[in-house]
C-alpha cells in the first residue's frame, strides 16, 4: 500500500502540475488568439507593413517632330551619416581589402564636387546626417553607389530636363525644385503633364523582401501624357540665332519671330532673345523668364497699314486703282494738329500699293478716314486685337483697343497706322495670317495634343476661325503688299530670290510716360510665297540702339522666312507679281 | 434495423481512409511546394527589381547623353567646329518635271546673318562633340586627300569622314 501510495501522490502531484501548465499554456493560448487577437495582429501588421507612394513621371513636352523639349529625369542627393564613418572593409575575390576614410573622401570629392578638405571637415562629427551634394546626375550617383561605403546614403528625386536649353524656353516655362510649374506651358497645361500618384502598401519580411501572399493595395499610378507642341525645335533654333544675333549687333533690348503656317494656323516658331534656359531660369533677369510675344504689348507702327488698306479694299471705299493725294504733312482741322510723314517729300499721288510702298501716313489716313469708326473697330477686333488668343496662354496680354466711341479725333487717325492702340506679337502675326489666308483668321495652335500614355486623348484645340476680308479683298490687298518688297525703300531688302514676298516695314515710335522717346519698334511682317502663301513670318525688335527705321528688321525676317521655305522644301513662285499701279512721283526713301 | 448485409456495406473502408488522408498529405505538401516556390520568387523578383531599376539609370545617363549630343546647341557647335557654313539660298529638283528651282549659289560665311556658332544658351548641354585632329589625320591618310585647314575653327576638315564623338 505504501509504495502504491507513495507513486499514487507521485501522479498526482505530476498530473496537478501538467494540468496547471496547460491550463495556463490554455489560458495564454485564449489570451493570445481570442481576447488580444486583434491587438496582436495589429502590432505585428504594423511592423511588417509598408505603404509606399508611387511617385507618378511628369509627361514629356515634344516638338512637332517628337523631339523631347522637357523630360522628366531622376537626381540624386547625396548624404552622409558622419557618427558611423569610419574604415570600410570590402570583399573583392575573397580578399578582404579595408580601405580608410581618407581614401574614400579622396575619391568621393571629385563626385561630389568638394574640395578634399572641405569634404573631410563635413564628415568629421557624430550627427547622423550631413548634405554632399544635392541633384548629382545618375551618372555621378552610379559612381558614388559603387564606392560602396556604408555611411553614405542618398535621396531620388525626380527632377526635369530640357535638353534643347534655351530652345522654346520662352514657351515651356520651367518648375521649381519641388516640381510645381511656375511659368509658361509647363504651367497652363499642368493637369496633363503632372499624372497621378500611385499607392501601394504590401507586407515585407525581416529582410525587406516582399511577402508574397501579403495583400498589396494599390491605387494604380497615372504617369502624366506627353504635350505635343506645334513648334519645330530646329527651326525656332534657328530663329533664336538669328534673333540673338540681331540683339546682340544693335544692342537692342529684345527682338521675337514667330512663324505662322497660313493653312492650318499653327505656331512653328515663336522665338525671342534674350530668353530663358528653362534648366537655369535664374540666369536671367526676371522680364526675360516669359514670353513677350504673348505678353507684351507695344504701339505696332506702319506693319499697321497693310491691315488698314485691307479694311479699305473689303468695306470697297477703294479698289486698287484708286489713288489719294498723299503730302508730307497734312492739317487735321482740329487744335493745330497735323500727321507726316517720315520723310519729306513732294504731294504724291498714291494708290493702297502706292502708300504701303511708301508707307505714307497721310495717303493712308485719306484712304480710310471717311470709314466709319464703329466699323474700323469692327475690323480691328476681328482680326483679333484687343483681346487674347484663344490659346490664353500665361499672362498673355490682350493689347490695348478702347472702344470707338472713345477715340478722339487724334486716335481716330491714328489707329490707321498703328498708334493710339497697342497690339502683342502674337495678334499681329494672325493679323497677317487672316491677310494671306484668304481673309479668314484661324485660332492659333501651339499644342497640337496632350496623349496619355496609353494612347488616350486628354487635350485637343478646337479651332475656330473667323473671316475678316473677302476672298478678293484679301487677295488684292496681299498683291499691293508685294509691291513694298518688289520696290519699297527697305522692303527691297527684305527680297528672296525665286519666292514671291508681301509684307510691311515697321518703325514705331515708342512712347514713354506720354511722349514718344527716339527709341524705336522695328518690325517686318510678311508672307510668302504670295501665288500661294505658306508662311506668315512677324520680327519685331524692340529698342535696337541708333537705328531709325526698319531696315535691321528685314534681314532676320528675310533669314527666318528663307529658312522656312527650305526647311519645308517649298518650291519657288512659278508666277510674277500682278502689275498693280503705285503712281509714284518723287524719289524712294530709305527711310520707312 | 439494420441488416448484416448493410452493416458490412456501411463499414468504413481502409482504401477510402487511406486514400483520404494520402489525399489530405498530397495536397499539403504540394501546398507547401508551392508556398516555398513562391517564397523563392519573392527574392528572385526583388533582385530583378533592382536589376530593372540599375538598368533605368543606366538608361537614363545613355538617354541624357544622346539628348545632349542631338540638341542644336551642340549640332551648330559640330558643324561651326568642321568648318560648315548655312546656304540660305536653297535649289530645289523636280524629278517628275525635269526641273530645277533656283540658282545654285556657293554658301559664303562671311556674308550669312545666322552665326554658324551656338548663341542659344543651355546649362543641361553635358556632352559634346570633339573633333580631334589626331584622328582626322589617320582618316586622311586612308582616304589619301590633303586636308583643307578651316581657318576659324581651327580644325582639319576631310573628305566627309566626320569621326565618332568623344564623349565624357
Amino acid at each position: 500500500m505504501g509504495a502504491h501510495a507513495k507513486y499514487s501522490k507521485r501522479l498526482g502531484i505530476f498530473a496537478f502540475m501538467l494540468v496547471a501548465i496547460v491550463a495556463a499554456l490554455g489560458f495564454r493560448l485564449v489570451d493570445f488568439q481570442v481576447v488580444r487577437a486583434e491587438e496582436i495582429q495589429e502590432r505585428s501588421l504594423e511592423r511588417r507593413e509598408v505603404t509606399r507612394t508611387l511617385t507618378a513621371l511628369r509627361g514629356n513636352i515634344v516638338d512637332a517632330n517628337g523631339q523631347v523639349l522637357a523630360k522628366t529625369v531622376f537626381r540624386y542627393d547625396i548624404n552622409a551619416a558622419p557618427k558611423n564613418v569610419g574604415p570600410v572593409r570590402t570583399n573583392v575575390n575573397g580578399v578582404v581589402v579595408e580601405r580608410s576614410v581618407a581614401e574614400i573622401a579622396l575619391e568621393l570629392a571629385p563626385l561630389v564636387g568638394l574640395e578634399f578638405d572641405e569634404l573631410v571637415r563635413r564628415l568629421d562629427g557624430d550627427s547622423e546626417y550631413v548634405s554632399l551634394a544635392k541633384l548629382v546626375d545618375a551618372d555621378t550617383y552610379n559612381k558614388i553607389r559603387d564606392l560602396q561605403v556604408p555611411w553614405i546614403f542618398w535621396d531620388r528625386f525626380a527632377d526635369r530636363l530640357y535638353p534643347n536649353g534655351a530652345v522654346a524656353g520662352n514657351l515651356l516655362g520651367f518648375v521649381g525644385r519641388d516640381g510645381t510649374p511656375l511659368a509658361g506651358l509647363e504651367r497652363q497645361y499642368n493637369t496633363c503633364l503632372a499624372g497621378v500618384d500611385g499607392q501601394e502598401t504590401y507586407e515585407r519580411g525581416a529582410e525587406g523582401v516582399r511577402i508574397p501572399t501579403s495583400n498589396i493595395t494599390t491605387q494604380p499610378i497615372e504617369n502624366g501624357g506627353t504635350l505635343n507642341l506645334s513648334i519645330d525645335a530646329n527651326l525656332q533654333f534657328f530663329a533664336q540665332q538669328v534673333l540673338a544675333d540681331s540683339v546682340d549687333s544693335l544692342n537692342a533690348e529684345w527682338a521675337s519671330a514667330i512663324v505662322i503656317e497660313v493653312e492650318t494656323g499653327r505656331i512653328l516658331a515663336a522665338a525671342e532673345a534674350p530668353t530663358v534656359d528653362p534648366n537655369n531660369p535664374a540666369g536671367v533677369s526676371a522680364d526675360d523668364r516669359g514670353s513677350r510675344i504673348f505678353q507684351f504689348s507695344f504701339e505696332p507702327g506702319s506693319i499697321m497699314k497693310s491691315i488698314t488698306t485691307g479694311i479699305v479694299l473689303d468695306t470697297g471705299t477703294a479698289n486698287e486703282y484708286d489713288t489719294v493725294q498723299a503730302p508730307d504733312r497734312m492739317a487735321l482741322g482740329f487744335n493745330n494738329e497735323f500727321i507726316k510723314d517720315s520723310f519729306d517729300h513732294e504731294e504724291f499721288t498714291l494708290t493702297l500699293a502706292g502708300v504701303l510702298r511708301y508707307s505714307s501716313n497721310t495717303g493712308t489716313a485719306n484712304f480710310a478716314k471717311d470709314i466709319d469708326r464703329k466699323v474700323r473697330e469692327n475690323y480691328l477686333r476681328k482680326f483679333g486685337f484687343g483681346e487674347p488668343t484663344t490659346l490664353r496662354f500665361e499672362g498673355e496680354s490682350g493689347g490695348i483697343l478702347r472702344p470707338s466711341s472713345q477715340w478722339d479725333k487724334r486716335t481716330d487717325i491714328n489707329t490707321l497706322f498703328g498708334q493710339g492702340l497697342a497690339v502683342t506679337p502674337i495678334q499681329m502675326a494672325y493679323a497677317y495670317q487672316a491677310l494671306a489666308n484668304d481673309g479668314v483668321r484661324l485660332d492659333p495652335i501651339l499644342v497640337d495634343s496632350c496623349v496619355s500614355e496609353d494612347g488616350t486623348v486628354f487635350y485637343k484645340p478646337n479651332q475656330g476661325s473667323t473671316r475678316v476680308l473677302s476672298p478678293d479683298a484679301a487677295r488684292v490687298n496681299l498683291e499691293a503688299m508685294e509691291k513694298v518688297v518688289e520696290f519699297g525703300g527697305v522692303g527691297k531688302t527684305a527680297a528672296i530670290p525665286g519666292y514671291r514676298v508681301a509684307g510691311k516695314t515697321g518703325t514705331a515710335e515708342i512712347s514713354e510716360n506720354g511722349a514718344y522717346t527716339d527709341r524705336f519698334a522695328i518690325s517686318f511682317f510678311g508672307v510668302a510665297p504670295v501665288d500661294d502663301p505658306k508662311f506668315v513670318v512677324g520680327v519685331t525688335i524692340y529698342k535696337p540702339e541708333g537705328v531709325r527705321n526698319s531696315a535691321r528688321a528685314t534681314p532676320p525676317f528675310k533669314a527666318i522666312m528663307q529658312q522656312a521655305l527650305k526647311h519645308y522644301r517649298v518650291p519657288p513662285s512659278t508666277t510674277k507679281s500682278r502689275d498693280i499701279p503705285s503712281n509714284r512721283f518723287g524719289k524712294v526713301d530709305e527711310n520707312d | 434495423m439494420l441488416s448484416a448485409q448493410d452493416a458490412r456495406k456501411l463499414k468504413p473502408s481502409m482504401v477510402s481512409a487511406l486514400v483520404l488522408v494520402l489525399g489530405l498529405v498530397g495536397v499539403l505538401a504540394l501546398q507547401l511546394m508551392l508556398n516555398m516556390i513562391v517564397t523563392q520568387d519573392a527574392y528572385h523578383l526583388r533582385s530583378l527589381e533592382a536589376q530593372k531599376r540599375d538598368l533605368a539609370t543606366e538608361v537614363q545617363i545613355i538617354q541624357e547623353e544622346v539628348a545632349s549630343l542631338g540638341s542644336p546647341q551642340n549640332l551648330a557647335d559640330a558643324a561651326n567646329q568642321l568648318g560648315m557654313v548655312a546656304n540660305p539660298s536653297s535649289v530645289l529638283l523636280d524629278i517628275e518635271n525635269n526641273r530645277v528651282f533656283g540658282e545654285p549659289t556657293p554658301a559664303d560665311g562671311d556674308r550669312s546673318i545666322v552665326a554658324s556658332a551656338n548663341l542659344v544658351a543651355n546649362s543641361a548641354l553635358g556632352s559634346t562633340s570633339r573633333f580631334i585632329t589626331a584622328s582626322l589625320s589617320d582618316a586622311e591618310l586612308i582616304a589619301g586627300v590633303s586636308s583643307e585647314s578651316a581657318e576659324v575653327a581651327g580644325v582639319t576638315l576631310q573628305s566627309g569622314l566626320i569621326p565618332a564623338s568623344p564623349t565624357r
